[in-house]
């Protein structure tokens, strides 16, 4: 794999920074963008020259899973954990084994010192399904998940039907804190819409985020700007007051031409 | 209104809301989950009533009774969950009632796989209950799309007094897209159904039935409904992109596949091959006539669907073999790339003898 492309463009605002701990995993409303959120997490880590591994853990939505590209990830070094066979189709409630053997191992490394460089240590990035519904599974994880070396990382899209307001937005986090048995360790804002995302819709989006950060003490981790609007014209990105994730699409639909973004992300 | 980030699906049950639909009945299955997810969520905000079903077979039936009480009703189902409501469906047709059925399709026959199809599409157009009966069937491409049919379809279904798809593939179920709603109507502003049985009092007895035991009746009833079948056609949508001059090959496809050929038509575009895409949006009525005269501008025509090849029937019948029609579909929850569109274009153009560009 050849050089990283995108990483000078804002080092200064790298959102991995923020992201120390061995396990990331994502929640939030269903449709949020924790899947999307999730693969350019791992392909930023590796384009950083940093390990990653993805468990697609969606056990709610039957399409536009994480696993779906699977084997671009695998081709950039990603290993990525789905339930094994014919089975990675299905939309039944696997927990597969390796999960667990992930997790314990991602804490290993970080309490055992296993892992010779930080750069050898992988992050283990866990896309849970969305909605409360989506994070239950993470309380039948409850033995293996150490909540002290674990992000819990909250996605939030004000686009999305029934996560327009702050109201909606606290209910949710409450209600995934008690599925999964963990607390919100940090927000992402990630509201857009598409192709007709604009700077003031991912403004506005921070703004929500911003306000649901205040109300719930839950700091904000990073914002997703999609890659064709980076920099924000008004404030070229360090206006935004808290680091960018450069978001490429690479769950998409089968009419738009795939691979672009991979290209464009690690110059494969 | 500011544009929300939708699914299909949640955008069909925001839509049949807006239509003034406020009773959903329904059966949970892979992939249209959300339509019930989400109207469960939404119907108990806006006065309205959504029940899980005990089976599809039930919810149809709850359907035949709120539609003959002459409530505006919306189920949704995929492929086999439709299968169990074709009986209802060939009730409704009978007894002339409204409903919009939402067939979100997946891959078949039996069980099959939950990934995205359009194998349902002679279920949809050509029967899939019994009985010499037809019902109109829309068929989106986009999730704003899925928007406007659905709310349209209950006006049809209300025009027609007969039952109306929605027939879209799970892609377009779960695809998220920016979409915006009309301004919703009232259901206590919809237009009088003086046929609906909403209580005698002062009046004739009206009787919802589709029991007809006297053939002489019910053969006169069968060609009174033929009229209004055929009276749909007033209502025939199609769709073209870059048919406005000839072309060497017209592919036709609807739905996601149609998307799909959008993209491949774009890019053959870009390398001079004179290539274009006709739309079927109602699926019945067909568009047979555009169709054939469209068809009259084209050296060959590529018709591409997520079946083994069944619109592809309405198709040659409307083309009536004055022009070459070939076919390419891919099936088992699979799709077609793009460039799979453009390999199969081309070679077809070989083998007509025209140059690639």
């Amino acid at each position: 794999m050849s050089a990283v492309t995108t990483s000078s463009q804002h080092a200064e605002f790298e959102p991995l920074e923020a992201l120390t701990r061995p396990v990331v995993i994502l929640v939030g409303h269903a449709g949020s963008g924790k899947s999307e959120i999730a693969v350019n997490l791992a392909v930023r880590l590796t384009a950083l020259g940093r390990r990653a591994t993805l468990i697609d853990l969606d056990l709610i939505k039957p399409y536009f899973r994480s696993r779906i590209v699977r084997d671009a990830l695998g081709d950039a070094g990603i290993e990525v954990v789905v339930p094994g066979g014919e089975m990675v189709y299905a939309d039944i409630p696997i927990v597969c084994p390796e999960v667990r053997g992930h997790i314990g191992v991602a804490r290993g490394g970080r309490e055992g010192g296993r892992w010779g460089t930080e750069a050898e240590r992988p992050t283990l990035l866990i896309d849970a399904g969305g909605n409360d519904n989506g994070a239950r599974v993470l309380g039948s994880l409850a033995e293996v998940i150490d909540p002290n070396l674990t992000d819990l990382l909250f996605v939030v899209n004000i686009s999305r039907p029934f996560a327009d307001d702050s109201e909606a937005l606290s209910r949710m986090v409450t209600d995934i804190e008690n599925a999964s048995g963990l607390k919100v360790t940090g927000l992402v804002s990630n509201t857009h819409l598409m192709d007709e995302t604009t700077p003031e819709i991912i403004e506005k989006g921070l703004e929500a985020s911003r306000a649901l950060s205040r109300s719930s003490g839950v700091p904000l981790r990073f914002c997703g700007v999609p890659h064709n609007l980076f920099p924000l014209p008004s404030n070229k990105g360090e206006a935004l007051g808290c680091p960018v994730l450069v978001v490429e699409r690479y769950i998409l639909p089968p009419h738009v031409q795939r691979k672009a973004g991979f290209r464009r992300a690690l110059a494969l | 209104m500011e544009k929300k980030l939708m699914k299909g699906c949640e955008a069909i049950g925001e839509a049949a809301i807006c239509a003034g639909a406020r009773l959903f009945f329904g059966y949970p299955i892979t992939p249209q989950n959300e339509i019930p997810e989400y109207l469960s969520s939404r119907m108990p905000q806006v006065g309205g009533t959504f029940v899980q079903a005990e089976s599809e077979v039930a919810a149809s039936n709850m359907l035949y009774g709120a539609s003959g009480a002459g409530k505006r009703v919306i189920t949704s189902s995929s492929s086999p969950g439709i299968s169990l409501m074709g009986e209802a469906l060939s009730y409704m047709a009978g007894a002339e009632l409204p409903a919009v059925i939402v067939s979100i399709m997946r891959a078949g026959p039996g069980l099959g796989g939950i990934l995205p199809s359009q194998s349902d599409y002679f279920q949809a157009t050509k029967g899939g209950g019994h009985g010499d009966y037809r019902v109109m069937v829309l068929a989106p491409e986009t999730v704003q799309e899925a928007v406007d049919h659905t709310i349209k379809a209950f006006d049809y279904a209300d025009k027609y007094r007969n039952p109306v798809i929605i027939l879209a593939d799970g892609i377009l179920g779960q695809m998220m897209e920016p979409v915006t709603f009309p301004e919703p109507v009232r259901p206590e502003d919809l237009p009088e159904k003086p046929w609906a049985t909403t209580g005698a009092k002062g009046r004739e007895r009206n009787i919802v039935n589709s029991l007809y035991l006297n053939p002489d009746v019910l053969e006169e009833r069968n060609w009174q409904l033929v009229k209004k079948y055929e009276a749909m056609r007033e209502d025939v949508e199609f769709d073209t992109y870059h048919l406005d001059d000839e072309v060497d090959v017209m592919i036709v496809a609807y739905g996601t596949v149609a998307r799909i050929a959008r993209t491949a038509v774009d890019t053959m575009r870009e390398q001079g091959m004179r290539v274009g895409l006709f739309r079927p949006v109602t699926v019945y009525p067909f568009p047979s006539d555009a169709l054939a005269e469209a068809a009259d501008k084209a050296g060959a025509v590529l018709t591409s669907e997520l079946s083994t090849g069944q619109m592809l029937e309405d198709v040659k019948a409307a083309i009536a073999g004055k022009r070459p029609v070939e076919f390419f579909g891919r099936v088992g929850g699979n799709l077609m790339a793009p460039e799979e569109i453009v390999e199969q274009v081309t070679a077809l153009m070989e083998r007509q003898g025209r140059s690639v560009a």
